[in-house]
């Protein structure tokens, strides 16, 4: 019940947060400069760009354009995306598919890859394994994902020509229906084993790219937190009374090393949206990232303001996801209070 | 022994595995091949639904059936009637539609496309007065949706520009040339001009903007209506070209197949444009060999030479010359604060020569160029009829030169200061530096602030008028004929000689104006030439502009694939993909 009530509220202030993170966001890109550049053409009289002002309100005061725009949300017109040469909630849909597949690829690559190395390291402190996941992990937060991603594709791609650059191969793709935009889940609804395997074999690299830096710092804090727990009295009381290793680790030590873990994860998976953008560009993946860049170069303000909504949204939920499984990997904490 | 003593011998035998291991990978390392990249290797991987087959040359040849090329951006439009000068869509254009008359893979001339002859006097086609041009259309050619092409289609597309008119397009093309048009019969068309227009057949019939589109197609899809873009249009096509439309999707790649109904030498291969990779990555796939040809910079030449199963063209020069504009209207009080340049200072025609002798035009061609690339007269590229090669050319920098006039005009010891915008990270700005370089090392007390700014800004500056600002960085629009060129660059009461003023600056306009005007309509190509040949001469000495460079066209090419056709007066990336196959 608690839990309930907690989530309830915090949905409850969610449009608040929301609506103030847009005004945040539309006053910042338009402080940056006037949206109309990006619908020009050098041949257009001034009549003509005067006109087109008039027809997207950019000739009215700031609190009157963010009305209109927020007008237009509601309405679920996020506008004309000028780098895309569409509205922006027709880009947006298909984009969207994509690139939650690979933000969700990498977040699985990493929780899974950085719970267990995080877990047997830290089983092993001061031991070899230990050592070698540590390495792993500072190489993991040092190395540039544009450097190691480029890397991953000299030697994966043109070397050994074992793994594809893209999402997909076009002829496997068209043979099959598309009613999620998950090319994974998609080709399993079409039961078509070729179509998960190209996914699989297109998803390998990028989602690798993408989560080893996450993978690397979730494994740090798992196996700090687990050290700390190994010190605790009641994995020595566990231990006194007679329980194997693995279970003392498994249902006492690593549950509670990872409470501070999963803090991280939440954090982690907003920066994987955003490493997003790198590894969209990188591996030519059709996602929300590599459209939002070219937004960014070319000044198209709609697809901006679509996107850093987006990812505020996506972010407030994580966390509170992230608070939720916190209540309730902790009985102690008591959410709201 | 303690636990202690056993994890210790553990960590021991543990840090020798890891010495070993690194030992073995440095000898491995030591005894590989070279570092160049087999071809074989290359190929995709087991697994794959893409197979590979063998080239003549003994190269894994990939994608089969298909040609892949990566594109440098992304078309914004696919119809005619809305496609800007140089955008991508015209890439696409070009492959799909086709125009009465065609630049030729040998060019400049136009030959027969969708009209069987090129109007002449000598032919009749064109009337005695120059005014009226006869079109006998190709009878047999069907449209991708089945239907019949008839003289009605060409009147249709043509007309459909006119009355669409859209600002981001080309209607201005057509519309400033045309008076009207006619159909005569099923397969006769006329047209008849304003004007006599010794540009209409090199520079109007064969542009994208006169593609010929199905009316049927149109028609069931949202018709023509006046200022308003067909979304149909925008995102589909029906023409008659060697290859069919299947799909855009955007942001990833363009797809078109075989017309097998095609009435000329169909195309050998589909097609497949994939779009917008980062130039790096697009390297990277040709080296793959996932891309058989490649839009590549100058700049990433040196990535590609020398790599297995890789040719590069750099044949020709495209014809875009990337000029710096000289703003005679530059609104003073609207100048960024830093300028201290007075409303004048571009008029003195010493001061633009100025400018141009001190320009480094080799460090920017062997920088930023790759040395791909050449010099031009103003304002006739090279390739387009009328350059005349011996017209005098600012190609060379001479600081001697400009520190003379520098000190004539007075501005030696005073100084200055002055702006110039482009947009960031491209050519543009290189150029931009290069001028930034070139003056402040000339003179500690000349300054260039250089404003590098996003894509979007740079546009809505460039299309204000006046344009706030004494300098700007861009490139050409693209054409087939001189007209165009010295029209919008060099007419003192063209595009940009209203803009900038250039009837206030040119020491004599009226004898500008008389001689672009006179090569427009002068139907003798001997003549015309000369009339050119005088233009260039005369703007060496007035000149509206700084012409940094014309840059060389570079396509590179895996070597599987044949019939590389590359034509710099065809749309960028000047190819015909239709010519080519791979084996």
């Amino acid at each position: 019940m608690q839990i309930r009530a907690y989530i309830t509220r915090r949905l409850l202030v969610l449009p608040l947060l929301i609506v103030g993170t847009s005004i945040i966001v539309f006053t910042l890109t338009r402080v940056g400069g006037s949206p109309i550049g990006i619908y020009l053409s050098h041949e257009m009289s001034p009549d003509e760009v005067a006109e087109l002002e008039a027809r997207y309100h950019l000739d009215d005061p700031l609190p009157v354009q963010y009305y209109y725009w927020a007008s237009g949300v509601v309405r679920g017109d996020l506008g004309w995306s000028g780098v895309a040469a569409a509205p922006v909630t027709e880009v947006f849909a298909q984009k969207l598919a994509a690139t939650m597949e690979l933000a969700v690829s990498a977040a699985i690559v990493a929780v899974i890859l950085g719970i267990s190395l995080g877990t047997f390291a830290g089983a092993r402190r001061d031991r070899l394994p230990d050592h070698v996941t540590r390495i792993f992990a500072i190489s993991g937060a040092a190395m540039p994902l544009f450097w190691f991603a480029i890397l991953l594709l000299i030697v994966f791609w043109v070397y050994l020509g074992w793994f594809p650059i893209g999402r997909s191969d076009p002829d496997v793709w068209a043979s099959i229906s598309h009613p999620t935009g998950l090319y994974t889940v998609d080709s399993l609804l079409n039961l078509n084993f070729v179509a998960f395997r190209d996914a699989l074999w297109h998803l390998f690299l990028p989602a690798m790219a993408l989560g080893y830096g996450a993978t690397a710092i979730i494994a740090r804090m798992m196996r700090s937190s687990l050290v700390e727990e190994e010190q605790e009295d009641y994995v020595d009381a566990a231990r006194a009374k007679g329980l194997p290793e693995r279970l003392v680790l498994r249902r006492h030590a690593r549950r509670n090393a990872l409470i501070p873990t999963v803090t991280v994860i939440g954090l982690s998976f907003g920066f994987l949206l955003q490493g997003s953008v790198v590894a969209e560009i990188i591996f030519r993946w059709p996602g929300l990232g590599r459209w939002m860049a070219d937004a960014v170069l070319r000044g198209d303000q709609a697809t901006i303001m679509a996107y850093v909504m987006f990812t505020a949204i996506l972010f407030l939920l994580v966390n509170l996801a992230v608070d939720v499984i916190y209540a309730y990997l902790d009985r102690r904490v008591v959410l709201g209070k | 022994m303690t636990r202690n003593g056993l994890r210790k011998g553990h960590a021991r035998r543990g840090w020798s595995i890891i010495v070993l291991l690194l030992v073995f990978t440095l000898v491995a390392a030591a005894c590989s091949d070279d570092d160049e990249p087999s071809e074989t290797t290359a190929s995709t991987a087991a697994g794959s639904t893409e197979t590979t087959t063998t080239a003549a040359s003994g190269a894994e040849v990939s994608n089969p059936g298909v040609l892949v090329h990566a594109a440098d951006d992304e078309p914004t439009s696919l119809d005619p009637a809305q496609v800007e000068a140089g955008e991508g869509g015209e890439t696409v254009i070009f492959q799909v539609y086709e125009r009465l008359l065609e630049i030729g893979e040998s060019g400049p001339d136009p030959v027969p496309s969708l009209a069987t002859e090129v109007p002449t006097l000598e032919n009749a086609l064109i009337s005695a007065d120059s005014l009226t041009y006869t079109f006998p259309i190709r009878e047999g050619v069907v449209f991708h949706d089945g239907t019949p092409l008839t003289a009605d289609d060409v009147k249709y597309s043509w007309d459909r520009v006119m009355t669409m008119d859209l600002p981001e397009g080309q209607a201005g093309t057509l519309s400033d040339t045309i008076a009207a048009t006619r159909v005569v019969d099923d397969f006769t068309f006329e047209v008849t001009l304003q004007g006599v227009n010794a540009s209409f057949l090199n520079a109007v019939v064969p542009s994208m903007v006169s593609s010929i589109v199905s009316q049927d197609a149109v028609e069931a899809n949202g018709g023509v209506v006046a200022g308003e873009p067909n979304e149909f249009m925008t995102t589909d096509m029906v023409g008659t070209g060697a290859y069919k439309f299947n799909v855009w999707n955007r942001n990833e790649n363009l797809q078109m197949e075989i017309n097998q109904d095609y009435w000329g030498t169909p195309a050998n291969l589909d097609l497949r444009i994939e779009i917008g990779s980062d130039p790096d990555i697009r390297v990277l796939g040709l080296r793959a060999g996932d891309f058989d040809t490649i839009e590549t910079d100058p700049s990433f030449i040196g990535d590609i030479e020398g790599a297995e199963g890789v040719t590069i063209s750099s044949e020709g020069l495209t014809v875009e010359p990337i000029h710096i504009a000289f703003n005679m209207n530059a609104p003073v009080d609207e100048l960024p604060g830093t300028d201290t340049i007075p409303a004048d200072f571009f008029l003195d025609p010493k001061v633009r020569q100025a400018f141009n002798y001190a320009f480094d035009y080799e460090a920017f061609l062997a920088g930023a160029l790759g040395g791909f690339g050449d010099f031009n007269p103003h304002y006739i590229p090279i390739g387009i009829f009328g350059y005349d090669p011996s017209a005098p050319v600012y190609g060379q920098q001479d600081v001697a030169r400009a520190e003379e006039l520098f000190r004539e005009t007075g501005w030696w010891d005073e100084g200055f200061s002055v702006s110039v915008i482009t947009e960031e990270a491209n050519l543009f700005e290189i150029a931009a530096l290069v001028l930034k370089d070139s003056l402040e090392t000339l003179n500690p007390n000349f300054e260039v602030n250089v404003l590098a700014v996003a894509e979007a800004q740079f546009d809505e500056a460039h299309a204000s008028d006046p344009v706030p600002y004494a300098m700007w960085v861009k490139n050409a629009d693209p054409f087939a004929d001189p007209h165009p060129y010295l029209s919008s660059y060099a007419h003192p009461d063209g595009e940009w000689g209203e803009i900038h003023g250039f009837r206030q600056a040119y020491q004599d306009p009226d004898q500008v104006a008389a001689l672009i005007d006179a090569g427009s309509v002068e139907l003798d190509v001997t003549r015309r030439a000369e009339i050119y040949a005088e233009v260039q001469a005369l703007l060496f000495d007035d000149p509206m502009w700084l012409i940094a460079a014309q840059e060389g066209s570079v396509v590179a090419y895996r070597s599987w694939v044949q019939g590389f056709t590359n034509n710099p007066l065809w749309p960028r990336p000047s190819l015909k993909f239709a010519l080519m196959d791979k084996g």
